[in-house]
C-alpha cells in the first residue's frame, strides 16, 4: 500500500475528489461561469490544481496561497477529478506544496494552432462542468 | 473607414508612412473608446486593453503565463472591429500562451471560444450540449471567417442544429 503524501492525502486521486483551479485573472470568469481559458495548460503542458475535498473554503484559499505564493484575488473553479478523466486527461498528485496536483495529458500536435484548438475543446468541456467560487 | 485602413500594417516602410499609421491608430483608439460613438464594441475593445495592462508582464498568472504582446492585442481589436454590427459580442480572457480568448456563452453547456494569438490563424472550439468540436481558420484582419461567424450565430441563436466544420 502506498505511503500517504506529506499532506496526509493518498497519492492516488479518486474520481470523486474535488479539484480547485485557482483563477488567475478577472477575465477567467463571469458572474455566472468559468471561462475555458482558466483551465488551459501552462508552458510545461500541465494545469496546476489543488485537491480541495470537503474542506471549508477558507482552507482552500490558504492552500492556494501556499501554492501560488500570494493572496488569492479572484476565486476558484471546482470540478470532480472524474470530469477531467472523462476528457481523456489525468490528474496526478504533485507535492510539495501540500495538496497540489497537475492535470496532465493535454493533446499535442505539430500544428500549434490545431493543438490549441484541441486543448480549447477540452477546456470548454471542463469549464462547463465546473462550479465557480469567488473570494468574498 | 479610411482611418481604420490607415492603421493596418501595409507595405509602406517609410518613416512618414509609419508616422501616419501611428497617428491614425491613436485617433482610432481614442475614438473607439467613446461608447457614445461606437457602442458595445468599444466596451469590448476597452476590456482587451484592460486585460493587456493586467497581463503586460510574463508570469501574470503566478505561473509562466506569457505577456499579451502588442501584435496580439492589435489583432484582437481587429477581430472585434471586423465583427458585423448585428453579431453578438464576446467576453474577453487572457490565455497562458499570450493569446486572447473571445468567449460567447449562451448557457453553461453552450459556449463558443476563439483564440487570437501570434499568427493570423484562429484556434476555435465549441460545446453545445453533447455536440462539440474544434478547428482552425485564417483571419485576414478584415473579415471574420465565415465558419467562425456561422458557429457563433448558430450557438447564440439557440438553434439545435449541430455546428459543422466545412
Amino acid at each position: 500500500m502506498a505511503e500517504p503524501l506529506p499532506s496526509g492525502l493518498p497519492e492516488s486521486i479518486a474520481d470523486e475528489e474535488d479539484l480547485a483551479r485557482v483563477l488567475r485573472s478577472s477575465g477567467h470568469y463571469s458572474s455566472t461561469c468559468v471561462k475555458p481559458a482558466a483551465f488551459l495548460p501552462a508552458k510545461d503542458g500541465m494545469t496546476s490544481v489543488i485537491r480541495h475535498g470537503a474542506d471549508p473554503v477558507d482552507d482552500l484559499w490558504r492552500a492556494a496561497e501556499a501554492v501560488l505564493g500570494g493572496a488569492i484575488r479572484h476565486g476558484a473553479a471546482i470540478c470532480k477529478a472524474a470530469v477531467i478523466r472523462a476528457e481523456r486527461l489525468d490528474v496526478l498528485a504533485h507535492e510539495p506544496p501540500p495538496r497540489h496536483a497537475n492535470i496532465v495529458g493535454w493533446p499535442t500536435n505539430a500544428d500549434p494552432e490545431l493543438q490549441k484548438a484541441q486543448q480549447k475543446e477540452l477546456a470548454l468541456a471542463i469549464a462547463s462542468q465546473s462550479m465557480l467560487i469567488t473570494v468574498s | 473607414m479610411a482611418l481604420y485602413l490607415a492603421t493596418r500594417t501595409g507595405s509602406a516602410v517609410s518613416r512618414e508612412a509609419a508616422a501616419v499609421r501611428a497617428c491614425a491608430s491613436a485617433i482610432v483608439a481614442s475614438t473607439e473608446r467613446s461608447i457614445a460613438l461606437f457602442g458595445a464594441k468599444s466596451a469590448v475593445i476597452d476590456r482587451i486593453h484592460e486585460l493587456a495592462a493586467e497581463c503586460e508582464a510574463d508570469g501574470w498568472d503566478g505561473d509562466d503565463g506569457v505577456a499579451l504582446a502588442q501584435d496580439v492585442v492589435d489583432r484582437a481589436v481587429s477581430f472585434i472591429r471586423a465583427l458585423p454590427d448585428d453579431a453578438p459580442l464576446p467576453e474577453v480572457a487572457p490565455e497562458p500562451d499570450g493569446s486572447i480568448s473571445f468567449d460567447w456563452t449562451a448557457a453553461r453547456t453552450r459556449m463558443f471560444s476563439v483564440s487570437v494569438g501570434a499568427t493570423n490563424r484562429l484556434a476555435y472550439a465549441w460545446i453545445d450540449g453533447t455536440d462539440r468540436g474544434h478547428a482552425v481558420a485564417r483571419f485576414d484582419g478584415d473579415m471574420v471567417p465565415a465558419r467562425v461567424l456561422g458557429g457563433i450565430r448558430e450557438l447564440m441563436n439557440g438553434r439545435a442544429a449541430a455546428l459543422r466544420v466545412a
